[in-house]
């Protein structure tokens, strides 16, 4: 099954995939260039102030956020190995890494609910002051597209259990899996810049 | 599937029969021929109300001291009428209409990649216009197309409408950019190799790539303002620790990209007008297509010189300069090449034809009066006052507006498979040509000596150039009744087109007028150039009757 000659439907098919997937990808760029417009804004204006978080800002924790983001990073981990097993045909490891996928997606989500409570019980809200407004878009910006990434990956998941994909076509799941790995590599910057950066 | 369909011109994996009810048909259509249709009707109504909001400015200057708009209403109507033009109009038109009437047809496409998006994306731009324009009934923003906080922080919530309407464009406007840009990239025909493309589809693709990189930054920046002013949130507010000149970074960031978004089609309508006129080849094909690509890329590294005087360092001003001046090379370079296609041409004076030159003359005048601006010390001086309205209508009216109508008249019989009328055509060039001028050339004087933009009333000494004006302006509005006129009625009785009314030598007119569902029955393969006036046509296998076989 795995080998058969590309008959003329496969050839479509390939032709079709390549043109979604360089349209996703450009969909990334400009998403990419969404967010580097908000970290261009959040050096801006940190470059603005002398002391960051301004006096009486308490700023977000690095060690939860470090909790959080070996979450996260786990979680792109366990995609990784569900599209490979994918790949070679082992339907059952796909669906319990997808699952743990899933969990660990809704598990950063928690977490920066978590983080979000605690600020604001520390008076750092959204509209507090240009530290609460940075943190709170940059973070609310990627936090959203994490949720949408889970929406996602959950709908993949039903889709392969329809049998939507087969072993040669999973246009679907590859684009799940580019656009949580995105999620992924856009947190390394947002963590080193608001978390890392002193 | 059959095998022909296979190769390399699928859309979506296979070939839908055509729809046959009214609304999928016309309404919901994926078909980019229809959806070329729908925007250049929606933005023509566009252009009309944001044209009637010109004439009620110039009505107010007419006189100096004049109460027919108060103040505020004044800053209303050309902050709408610039955004409207601007998004409602010059872009919607190059892209979504002219890029998607033509381009698919000169790179022997059946449709663009991505079919569905390209409907969703026309069916964001309603709306956007109903915001923009609805914001009247709340106060409409006042400051202006650039809408630079703290003021738009502080107007009423007109401006959350604005933001939301340009925000709805700016989707529309990347995804329109990423589509084709897939399209040119992954569905030419075969042997269309990047340097045997009409120029149009190389302005179309730069066009493209600007859309959905500048855009993002707009859509970023838009969204910045709308959270500002509904939740608070500071970001430009610099009473609160924000930083207003943010905003003007990422606005130009976009916006000057932008303004090649606005003029890049027009270059490209020229450059497949001129060599059917002149029926040679066009002069440096590939100085012109690359030099598309060196404006695209470089036009990302000037934004700063819409900031000379919001108190840049010296030391950014002068890059900026120099860079913008740079700009004006590549420029040259098409300006050098139309000229030199004209040279010696076998030159027929058709109405495309004459608005090519119509642009050339009045674009060119407003490329120079933009070096100036660039200069920081000019800059100071000119900033603010009519010089810059001047200059701006020059590039956008005289260039993006003459474009079209040069893009218009030239493939109206490819669109309708009827010809405008001539004589009506050339009656509406001249009575636009002269009263473009008559408006907007004199602003150029009042401007220097002193006049400011963006005021409803000014010294009396401006008084009868203003007047003059007005009476201009009046009959360039009038002007384009001739053109709703022939349009009208040639759509109705014109002559009829066939297939290739010009004797130009692209792709597009291989095929019937209007071409048919699916565009090419079979795809063609192309051997060489598209300019090449005295050579055979470059084209195999085009069967130009296209009765519609089902193929699924
Ligand atoms: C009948 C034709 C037109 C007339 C009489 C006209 C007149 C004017 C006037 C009086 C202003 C306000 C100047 C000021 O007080 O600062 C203005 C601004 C502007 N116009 Fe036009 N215009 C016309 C067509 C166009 C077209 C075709 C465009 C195409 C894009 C355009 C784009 C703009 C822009 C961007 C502004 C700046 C608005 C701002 O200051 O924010 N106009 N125009
Ligand atoms: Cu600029």
């Amino acid at each position: 099954m795995a080998t058969h000659a590309l008959t003329v439907d496969d050839a479509t098919y390939q032709e079709v995939r390549d043109q979604r997937l360089l349209g996703f990808l450009f969909f990334l760029i400009s998403d990419v260039i969404i967010f580097s417009s908000f970290i261009y804004g959040y050096i801006y204006l940190r470059s603005t102030v002398m002391a960051w978080p301004p006096p009486g800002i308490e700023p977000a924790a690095l060690y939860m956020a470090g909790v959080n983001s070996i979450v996260l990073f786990g979680s792109g981990a366990t995609m990784h190995y569900a599209m490979e097993f994918f790949k070679h045909g082992d339907r059952r490891k796909f669906v319990g890494y997808m699952i743990a996928t899933i969990i660990l997606g809704l598990g950063f989500l928690g977490g920066q609910a978590f983080e979000y409570f605690n600020l604001l019980h520390a008076g750092t809200s959204w509209p507090s002051s240009i530290y609460g407004a940075a943190f709170f878009t940059l973070t609310g910006l990627h936090g959203f597209h994490v949720f949408i990434g889970v929406i996602f990956l959950i709908t993949v998941l039903i889709q392969a259990q329809r049998g939507t994909y087969t072993q040669q076509r999973y246009f679907g799941l590859t684009a799940g899996a580019l656009y949580w790995h995105f999620v992924d590599v856009i947190w390394v910057a947002l963590f080193s810049l608001l978390y890392v950066w002193k | 599937m059959q095998a022909a369909v296979g190769t390399a011109h699928v859309t979506h994996g296979h070939i839908h029969p055509p729809p046959d009810t009214f609304i999928k048909k016309y309404i919901f259509s994926q078909d980019h021929k229809v959806i070329a249709v729908q925007y250049f009707i929606t933005s023509g109504l566009f252009f009309v109300l944001a044209g009637l909001l010109a004439e009620m400015m110039r009505a107010q200057l007419a006189s100096a001291n004049n109460t027919l708009l108060s103040p505020t209403t004044y800053n209303e109507a050309y902050s709408v009428h610039g955004s409207a033009m601007v998004w409602l109009v010059i872009i919607p038109i190059l892209t979504g209409a002219f890029g998607n009437l033509i381009m698919p047809l000169q790179i022997g496409a059946r449709d663009v990649a991505f079919p569905w998006l390209n409907m969703f994306s026309f069916w964001l731009f309603p709306p956007a216009g109903i915001l923009l324009f609805g914001s009247f009934i709340w106060g409409a923003p006042e400051a202006g197309w650039t809408e630079y906080p703290p003021i738009s922080l502080e107007q009423s919530f007109g401006t959350s409408m604005w933001c939301m309407a340009i925000f709805l464009i700016g989707v529309s406007s990347t995804i329109t950019g990423l589509n084709f840009l897939v399209t040119i990239i992954k569905m030419r025909a075969p042997g269309m190799t990047w340097t045997r493309m009409p120029l149009f589809v190389w302005a179309t693709a730069v066009t493209a790539f600007l859309s959905f990189i500048a855009t993002a930054n707009l859509s970023a920046a838009l969204l910045g303002l709308l959270i500002e002013r509904t939740f608070g949130v500071p970001f430009y507010d610099p009473a609160k620790g924000g930083s207003p000149v943010l905003w003007q970074h990422i606005f130009w960031f976009y916006s000057h990209p932008a303004v090649y978004i606005m003029i890049l089609p027009a270059f490209g309508i020229v450059s497949e007008i001129l060599p059917t006129f002149c029926r040679r080849p066009i002069f440096g094909y590939k100085a012109i297509a690359y030099s598309s690509v060196a404006i695209g890329l470089l036009s990302f590294a000037v934004w700063a010189h819409h900031m000379f005087t919001s108190g840049l360092a010296p030391w950014v001003q002068l890059p900026f300069m120099i860079l913008t001046m740079i700009v004006g090379i590549p420029t040259g370079v098409k300006i050098f090449s139309w000229v030199a296609t004209l040279w010696g041409g076998n030159i027929r004076l058709t109405t495309p034809m004459y608005f090519v030159l119509g642009f050339l003359s009045t674009f060119t005048f407003g490329g120079i009066t933009g070096i100036m601006l660039a200069s920081v010390p000019a800059d100071v001086h000119e900033h603010a006052t009519y010089f810059v309205v001047a200059h701006l209508h020059y590039v956008l009216f005289g260039g993006s507006v003459f474009g079209i109508f040069a893009g218009l008249y030239y493939w109206w019989p490819k669109m309708t498979g009827r010809m405008l009328d001539e004589t009506l055509g050339k009656i509406h060039f001249w009575l636009m040509f002269v009263s473009f001028n008559a408006t907007f050339l004199p602003m150029h004087w009042i401007g220097l000596e002193g006049m400011p933009r963006r005021v409803s009333t000014y010294d009396p000494q401006y008084q009868d150039t203003n007047l003059f004006i007005s009476i201009s302006a009046f009959v360039l509005g009038a002007s384009m009744l001739v053109f709703a006129y022939n349009a009208i009625k040639s759509t109705i009785s014109g002559r009829e087109a066939g297939q290739n009314p010009w004797g130009a030598r692209t792709l597009e007119w291989m095929i019937p007028s209007p071409p048919p569902y699916y565009n090419f029955d079979d795809i063609p393969v192309v051997l060489s150039g598209p300019y090449d006036y005295g050579k055979p046509l470059p084209y195999r296998e085009i069967k130009a009757d296209l009765s519609y076989k089902p193929i699924v």
